[in-house]
């Protein structure tokens, strides 16, 4: 199913038009769920290997995100609307995302992207697209001076209305890049 | 001074007067001597059982009574973040409150620091499993897993002591399901239509919730403190329990001012008016004054205080006391031929009006059993007035007139106007009878009559309850009114049952029954769980040797971790927390808020529940949860509070019949006649049937008050019924004297009544609701009885001139 969605998207005439914000995020608003694999790697200052952790992440629209890590340790941070479930070692705490605007501005970008709400997007960051189609960059500098504190930019990458990794730079120089496979039931990723 | 019998000379007259004035210095004196209070303690039950007990100290002293909630409107998100931070800082400065809170962490450094240097006493994940190999192989991971994202900020700089994670064991156990927005690094409401966005504030004041001086001292402070940043075009909103006990105070002084002078005022005016005479209006005000006085008095040496409220119904009370005078005034009058004078008064009214004043103390005397204080005041204060004014009236009034007042004023015409009336009215017998009827048939039909509830006694303005919503909703919406209440003969069991406890609701939250819940054991746990923690912290060498094995391979080299080592070593010759230690620590507030310590040593733990977001508590599988456990409640606030109101509400109807029926029997004692008695009581039932049909048609959310009105409409009213019962007993018996001193009594009965309805009415505009509750019904209620008494005045057989 998805594959045929995605297939049909990608012969739509909008590719034929030239490649822009406004493309992308309309592109990305037909994709209502989804699910991925993903790896993550950081790179921590005072830790001298990198750090890794894999998982499965799910997303189904407007607002239910899943990240679910398997390796090292099992954890799960679920979003949903507004609020985020965590839980690790068997422990569930629940909390509302704009007690932290820091993580809700995160989020927000990933929910963005992912519905293709670019109101939403602009509300944190600057935005700036580069590529086409086939492969686009979505660099995002946070627009508030609390956020830009903490964060110096989020750089998403794509193909098509995949998104295929996510890189966060932290400003004290530590960032993780998180790379995503995305899974389907017609095509199981091996 | 006036025209008096040689039978009567100075000496006789004067030892009445020196005993009242004595008295009533003796009163004065207890009245000065005696506190004056606004607070809300008149709506709390007197002789409380456990669970009212625990209600009446979260209202007394507990954290909320002490709490100001404060908005910061105007300008933008950042001039607001800015204001609050400064507001805050101020009041930090002023060192007049516990705890202030506007969101920034900056205020929590201290706190902060405090939680490092103990987690190995508080974490929950101390255990001797966790500092095997490999439970910190897995502590460290969670840790590591952190890390690279703007919460491994947070943790980066504790590491190297902390790698086991306890303090994010401890942060995340502190996750309050739902608090305020944070705009700007301050709280901030959640934009909502129609309302201004905000910056919010929270603010534990010192002193505690009855001491409403100190909070009125500490309010006047936020708003000096805000002073410049109002310059800056920015308001300061303040609400809160305090804010309303001050407000309530000063509402509730001003108004008993009013009352009183434009009661006395009202009364005077009626008075000129009957008597024309300033003689008369002097002499009249004696048995009034002597009546609050007394009222007062007694109610300082039966409570130790005199609620304002109180005050405020003296006002009633003057319109009640003020009777006595008329009629003494009026009916002990000498006629043409030298009749009348006190003693004829003594022989022929008098013992009408004690008939009166026995049965007014009949119903009111019902309220001084009510478990509310505050209707207990009332009873004990009207009881105590009404007999005051009665006896200066019986004793001192003779001494000083003794041929009543000369003066005729307007009671002539009244008089007339009484005796048409008189005339007329019984020809509306039957359709007063049907419209009594309808009231019945109406009221039988309406089951849910007694609306009202507890807040119906407050005397807080419904917009400052709405604002109070909007600032609670945005502040502490995680309050859901209900806790979880620990007790325990001492400190340190109530800390272990309230662990116990906080394991069952830990497995709730798990469950998704509920968001979470604070309790103090996560401050201080007991010593018990102290030394549990303390004891399964490993040696400084087999901790080592743990700590190779599990960061073999890893990414954090055990090398790094010496500090860790320190702080455990440390951790394990660490004093024990206790609550009495740690007075004064940065976490004081915190265990005040939430342990209350009592004199005696015994102790209770509160344990506030917070619902998830959107759901209201699961009040059975909570209770399901604790069964079992000893000393383990669970309150709801407003369903107590609810519970306590229906149970006044029980006791007061109860109380109303007791006294309805007191009266009857009196009347019952003194007619000895089943067919006078039925004339008496007719027009009162009819009274009350009409009221509150009345009341009803209105729409009016009837409660207790509404039901003393009612009482003290059959108290009032029971004596216009007698005064008619005794005119016609009167006509039958004295045929040469009976217009004059009938056409008089009318009048004195007629100026008794608009007395009473005027000083009723006064308190049906009072914005104290427990006194306009009590003047809506008792003035029509009063004019009612009059006029029904008047319908169903029997005719005697050789009749009245009607």
């Amino acid at each position: 199913m998805l594959v045929m969605c995605v297939a049909l998207a990608s012969s739509d005439p909008v590719r034929a038009q030239t490649f822009d914000l406004a493309t992308l995020m309309q592109r990305m608003a037909q994709r209502k769920s989804g699910q991925a694999r993903f790896t993550e790697e950081r790179i921590v200052s005072g830790i001298d290997s990198p750090l890794t952790a894999s998982g499965v992440l799910s997303y189904a629209a407007p607002d239910r995100f899943t990240r679910q890590t398997l390796q090292p340790t099992q954890e799960t941070m679920a979003v949903q609307g507004r609020t985020l479930l965590l839980k690790r070692s068997g422990r569930t705490r629940q909390m509302d995302m704009d007690t932290v605007p820091e993580l809700a501005a995160l989020l927000d970008a990933l929910r963005a992207t992912l519905t293709g709400d670019s109101a939403l997007l602009h509300r944190h960051f600057t935005v700036s697209l580069s590529g086409n189609d086939a492969q686009w960059t979505l660099r995002l500098l946070p627009a508030d001076e609390r956020l830009a504190r903490q964060v110096q930019q989020i750089e998403l990458v794509g193909q098509g209305a995949d998104l295929r990794s996510i890189e966060l730079r932290l400003t004290g120089g530590d960032r993780s890049l998180m790379l995503i496979e995305p899974l389907s039931p017609l095509a199981p990723a091996s | 001074m006036m025209n008096e019998p040689a039978t009567r000379r100075w000496p006789q007259r004067a030892w009445p007067l020196a005993l009242w004035a004595a008295l009533l210095l003796l009163a004065l004196l207890q009245i000065v001597r005696t506190p004056f209070t606004a607070d809300l303690s008149a709506f709390l039950p007197a002789s409380p059982d456990a669970r009212q007990r625990l209600l009446i100290e979260q209202i007394h002293s507990g954290l909320p009574s002490r709490t100001l909630l404060m908005g910061i409107s105007g300008g933008d998100g950042a001039a607001r973040a800015d204001a609050s931070r400064a507001l805050a800082r101020a009041l930090r400065d002023s060192g007049r409150f516990e705890q202030v809170n506007n969101g920034d962490a900056a205020g929590w450094a201290g706190f902060g620091q405090w939680l490092v240097d103990h987690r190995y006493a508080l974490s929950p994940a101390v255990n001797a499993e966790h500092f095997s190999a490999d439970g910190l192989r897995q502590a460290i991971a969670e840790s590591l897993s952190l890390l690279g994202t703007p919460a491994g900020n947070a943790i980066k700089p504790l590491l190297d002591r902390d790698p086991s994670g306890e303090m994010q064991r401890i942060a995340e156990s502190m996750i309050p399901a739902q608090s305020p927005r944070s705009v700007d690094g301050v709280w901030a409401s959640r934009p909502k239509e129609g309302q201004p966005e905000r910056a919010l504030l929270m603010a534990t004041i010192r002193a505690i919730g009855a001491d409403i001086d100190a909070q009125a001292a500490a309010i006047a402070g936020v708003r000096q403190a805000f002073a410049p940043l109002a310059a800056r075009g920015l308001t300061l909103q303040i609400s809160g329990a305090p804010v309303f006990s001050v407000d309530s105070r000063s509402r509730i002084e001003s108004e008993v001012r009013w009352l009183a002078i434009v009661g006395g005022l009202m009364m005077a005016t009626l008075l000129l008016l009957a008597f024309a005479s300033v003689a008369a209006l002097a002499v009249a005000a004696l048995p009034v004054v002597t009546g609050v006085v007394t009222g007062i008095a007694a109610v300082a040496l039966g409570f130790g205080s005199v609620h304002g409220m109180t005050l405020g119904f003296g006002s009633a009370l003057i319109g009640e006391s003020v009777d006595y005078a008329i009629y003494y005034l009026i009916q002990a009058r000498r006629d043409e031929q030298g009749r009348g004078g006190w003693r004829h008064w003594l022989l022929e009214s008098w013992p009408t009006v004690r008939l009166g004043l026995l049965t007014s103390v009949c119903g009111f005397g019902a309220l001084v059993f009510s478990g509310f204080p505050g209707l207990a005041q009332l009873g004990v204060f009207s009881v105590a007035g009404l007999i005051g004014a009665a006896l200066a009236t019986r004793f001192v009034l003779p001494a000083l007139m003794p041929d009543g007042a000369r003066g005729r004023g307007l009671r002539a015409p009244l008089g007339r106007l009484a005796r048409a009336a008189l005339r007329g009215l019984p020809r509306l017998r039957l359709p007063v009878l049907l419209l009594g009827l309808v009231a019945a048939v109406l009221l039988w039909q309406r089951g849910d009559l007694w609306r009202a509830d507890l807040a119906s006694l407050s005397p807080v303005p419904r917009a400052a309850i709405a604002l109070d919503e909007a600032l609670r909703a945005d502040l502490t919406s995680s309050d859901s009114g209900t806790l979880v209440v620990v007790q325990g003969a001492d400190v340190q069991t109530t800390l272990q049952r309230a662990e116990a406890a906080a394991e069952r609701l830990e497995a709730l939250i798990e469950q998704g029954r509920i968001g979470g819940f604070d309790s103090v054991t996560r401050f201080v746990p007991s010593l018990a769980t102290q030394e549990r923690r303390r004891a399964s912290l490993p040696d400084t060498v087999t901790l080592k040797a743990a700590l190779q094995q599990a960061t073999a391979g890893g990414p954090l080299p055990a090398e790094r971790l010496a500090p860790f080592l320190a702080d455990v070593a440390q951790a394990r010759q660490a004093a024990p927390l206790t609550p009495a230690d740690l007075q004064g620590s940065a976490v004081a507030p915190l265990i005040d808020a939430l342990l209350l310590r009592r004199a005696d040593g015994s102790a209770s733990a509160l344990l506030p529940l917070q619902p998830l977001p959107g759901k209201d508590i699961d009040s059975a599988a909570v209770q399901q949860a604790l069964q079992g456990l000893p000393e383990v409640q669970l309150l709801g606030i407003g369903q107590e509070l609810g519970a306590l109101y229906q149970r006044y509400l029980g006791q007061a109807q109860q109380q109303a019949l007791l006294g309805a029926a007191g009266v009857v029997l009196l009347m019952a004692l003194w007619l000895r006649s089943g067919r006078r008695l039925l004339a008496v009581c007719q027009p009162l039932v009819l009274a009350v049937l009409l009221s509150l049909g009345a009341l009803a048609a209105l729409g009016l959310q009837l409660g207790i008050l509404h039901l003393v009105g009612l009482l003290l409409v059959v108290a009032v009213g029971s004596n216009y019924a007698l005064f008619f019962d005794m005119l016609r007993e009167a006509g039958l018996g004295d045929e040469g004297r009976r217009d004059d001193s009938s056409d008089d009594t009318l009048a004195s009965l007629l100026l008794a009544n608009l007395t009473t309805v005027a000083s009723f009415g006064l308190l049906a505009f009072s914005s104290i609701p427990v006194l306009s509750a009590i003047g809506v019904v008792v003035a029509p209620g009063a004019l009612l009885a009059l006029v029904l008494a008047a319908t169903f005045a029997p005719r005697a057989k050789t009749a009245l001139p009607l």
